[in-house]
């Protein structure tokens, strides 16, 4: 089922949590709804499913204005961040429970949800579960029957909040890899919240970038990484460095430092420059213009990849740049050794356009 | 070898478990266990059969009917009501919630006799409520159960608001959100939440009204055999210095008592086994 959001505001009082929201989703797509805590996304969520009402705008469900139309009838699949278990029923009853309360015109026989039941638990891994409450299981295993909950009754459209936001990183990559077979395998519309960058990265197939209640970006993965619209994209999606400074002749430049902007030819603006960690390179000895000295202050290895903190010489500030281990043991650097440092992907945003 | 032994102690993390403990087990035998053991000490003096045909005197076993069975009643209305309107206080927002809510305590600040005096007037023949009814209320075991239900109203309402209070919005939305309606919400899902705390409600209020006496004896009418609850029974035996026949009567309510409550706590062990394993 598609869904159409159209210029969506809701308020709490005098506060604004959604500010003329508009989305296209199309059916069968996984969304990441991604943003900083009290952007909006779980009041943006609970709107779909018709848990709050909204103060303008619509909402249409493969083209249907169903704005109106009560939670029971969205036919929407809600996972609760919290899970929202039923407590004093068993992982059988809480999954059967959405088909024993349909109507009796519809209502599958006792056989048929039985059937469906267990088909659901060994989809999500919770066959030998089924006559255990909530309160004997662990949060993942919850997490678990709150989706196979949600889609016992078949959903259209499945709204899933922050849902593995209480497990461990193993745990969390484990079930995420999990949604996006199941998504795969049912082709349900699904927008799901995270607060986690990588996780929206990693199985979206589109990502809704949200702040202060309103969207600052929709697009793959892949756009919201490489050309993020607005310096708090570039800055949500992951670490990044800052250069100030001012436009001229295609270049940025900083006194004697200058970095290369081959698309702002014409510009002669104050502008601020972002670059990634991974796209700073460290050089031992000075070459040109296009790299400024700075002492390395820390150096973390992380596994595979090493972070190297560095303060600039100039100007004092912090710089954090990220080598793979082989290169950083070609460099033989060490803390306290003076570097030199050369920004090789620079995206710049010129602060008219946006307060920083 | 010793010392492993001692590592396989239990341990708990909360301190002060033999300090409270023993208090409780002192404080429970001086205000409770110690009056009622002088109720039995005291019925030893009595020879069995004499004890048996006391306790199985006609009058007696019509008064253990009336009680229990108006009590039991009495429990049963104040469980539907009370949660009703534990439900209105907490669930809707209407001028005047606050004073309805104050209201609820008064059967308790209220002295029981007044409230006898007041019920009973009320619901006389020819009282304000009385009048509407072709049939007696006053001075009949209804009027003995209005009494009751007056007195134990505030139990359930303050059991169960709490319960109410604190139940989470989410799991109701999960719910609507899998389709039911509100009424299969509230049954399926609001109502079993609740059952805990409606049966501890009941509980309270059942055994409140067993013991009552100020507010019955006016509007129950007293008569033998019909609406002569135990207490009285046992006032009666005490102005005409039974003191032995009296604490007899008070044995068979108190075994009474305690089976049913004892009953009552089992079925709530077994609902609680489910919330809190
Ligand atoms: N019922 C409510 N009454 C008043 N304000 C609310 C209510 N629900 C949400 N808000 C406010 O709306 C804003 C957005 O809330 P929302 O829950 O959508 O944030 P969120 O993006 O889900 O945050 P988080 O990542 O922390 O869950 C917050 O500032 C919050 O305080
Ligand atoms: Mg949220």
């Amino acid at each position: 089922m598609s869904i159409q959001v159209k210029n969506v505001s809701k308020s709490f009082g005098s506060f604004q949590a959604l500010k003329d929201i508009s989305v296209d989703i199309e059916s069968g797509e996984l969304i990441a709804l991604l943003g900083p805590s009290g952007s909006g996304k779980t009041t943006l969520l609970r709107i779909l499913a018709g848990l709050e009402g909204l103060d303008e705008g619509a909402i249409y469900f493969d083209g249907e204005n169903i704005t109106n139309v009560s939670p029971k009838e969205r036919k929407v699949g809600f996972v609760f961040q919290h899970y929202a278990l039923f407590r004093h029923m068993t992982v059988f009853e809480n999954v059967a429970y959405g088909l024993k309360v349909r109507p009796r015109k519809t209502r599958p026989s006792k056989q048929e949800i039985a059937k469906k039941v267990n088909e659901l638990l060994e989809l999500v891994k919770l066959q030998n579960f089924q006559d255990r409450y909530p309160s004997q299981l662990s949060g993942g295993q919850r997490q678990r029957v709150a989706l196979a909950r949600a889609l016992a009754v078949e959903p259209k459209v499945l709204l899933l909040d922050e849902p593995f936001g209480a497990l461990d990183a193993k745990v969390r990559k484990e079930l995420r890899r999990w949604l996006r077979q199941l998504h795969n395998e049912f082709h349900v519309t699904s927008i799901f919240v995270t607060h986690d960058q990588e996780e929206a990265l990693d199985v979206a197939d589109r990502i809704i970038v949200m702040n202060n209640g309103k969207i600052e970006q929709i697009g793959t993965p892949d756009e919201v990484y490489e050309n993020p619209k607005s310096p708090f994209v570039y800055d949500f999606l992951g670490n990044v460095n800052i250069f100030r400074g001012r436009l001229q002749n295609g270049k940025l430049r900083q006194g004697q430092f200058e970095i290369s902007a081959p698309n702002y030819l014409d510009s002669h603006d104050e502008a601020v420059g972002y670059v990634r960690p991974h796209d700073i390179q460290i050089e031992k000895e000075k070459v040109d213009n296009e790299t400024v000295a700075a002492k390395i202050t820390f150096i973390h290895i992380v596994g595979p990849t090493v972070q190297i903190e560095l303060k600039r010489e100039d100007n004092g500030e912090f710089l954090e740049a990220e080598l793979t281990k082989e290169h950083y043991k070609n460099l033989e650097i060490q803390k306290g050794d003076i570097v030199y440092v050369r920004p090789k992907q620079l995206k710049v945003f010129i602060p008219e356009d946006f307060s920083i | 070898m010793e010392l492993s032994l001692k590592r396989r102690k239990k341990t708990t993390i909360i301190p002060g478990f033999s300090l409270t403990f023993g208090y409780t087990m002192l404080y429970l035998s001086m205000i409770v266990l110690l009056p009622l053991s002088m109720i039995i000490v005291n019925t030893l003096s009595m020879s069995w059969s004499e004890f048996y045909e006391t306790i199985t005197h006609p009058r007696a076993v019509a008064s253990y009917k009336l009680s229990f069975g108006t009590a039991f009643v009495a429990g049963l209305i104040n469980v539907f009501f009370g949660t009703m309107i534990a439900w209105v206080l907490i669930r809707y927002e209407f001028p005047g919630r606050k004073i309805i809510d104050g209201l609820v305590d008064l059967p308790f600040a209220l002295p029981t006799a007044v409230a006898g005096i007041a019920l009973t007037t009320l619901y006389a023949p020819n009282g304000w409520i009385g009048q509407f009814f072709d049939f007696k209320i006053s001075y009949t075991p209804l009027g003995i159960i209005i009494a009751l239900t007056f007195i134990g109203l505030p139990f359930v309402v303050r059991t169960v608001q709490p319960v109410l209070q604190n139940l989470s919005k989410e799991v109701e939305e999960a719910s609507a959100s899998l389709g039911a309606t509100r009424f299969q919400t509230f049954v399926k899902i609001i109502l079993p939440e609740l059952y805990p705390a409606m049966i501890t409600g009941f509980s309270l209020a059942f055994s409140r009204a067993l013991g009552e006496y100020g507010s019955v004896v006016f509007i129950a009418g007293n008569m033998p055999m019909k609406t002569e609850i135990t207490p009285l029974i046992i006032m009666t035996k005490l102005e005409q210095y039974d003191y032995v026949g009296a604490t007899a009567i008070a044995i068979v309510m108190l075994s009474g008592s305690f089976i049913i409550l004892l009953f009552i706590n089992f079925i709530q062990w077994r609902m609680n086994r489910k919330f809190y394993h």
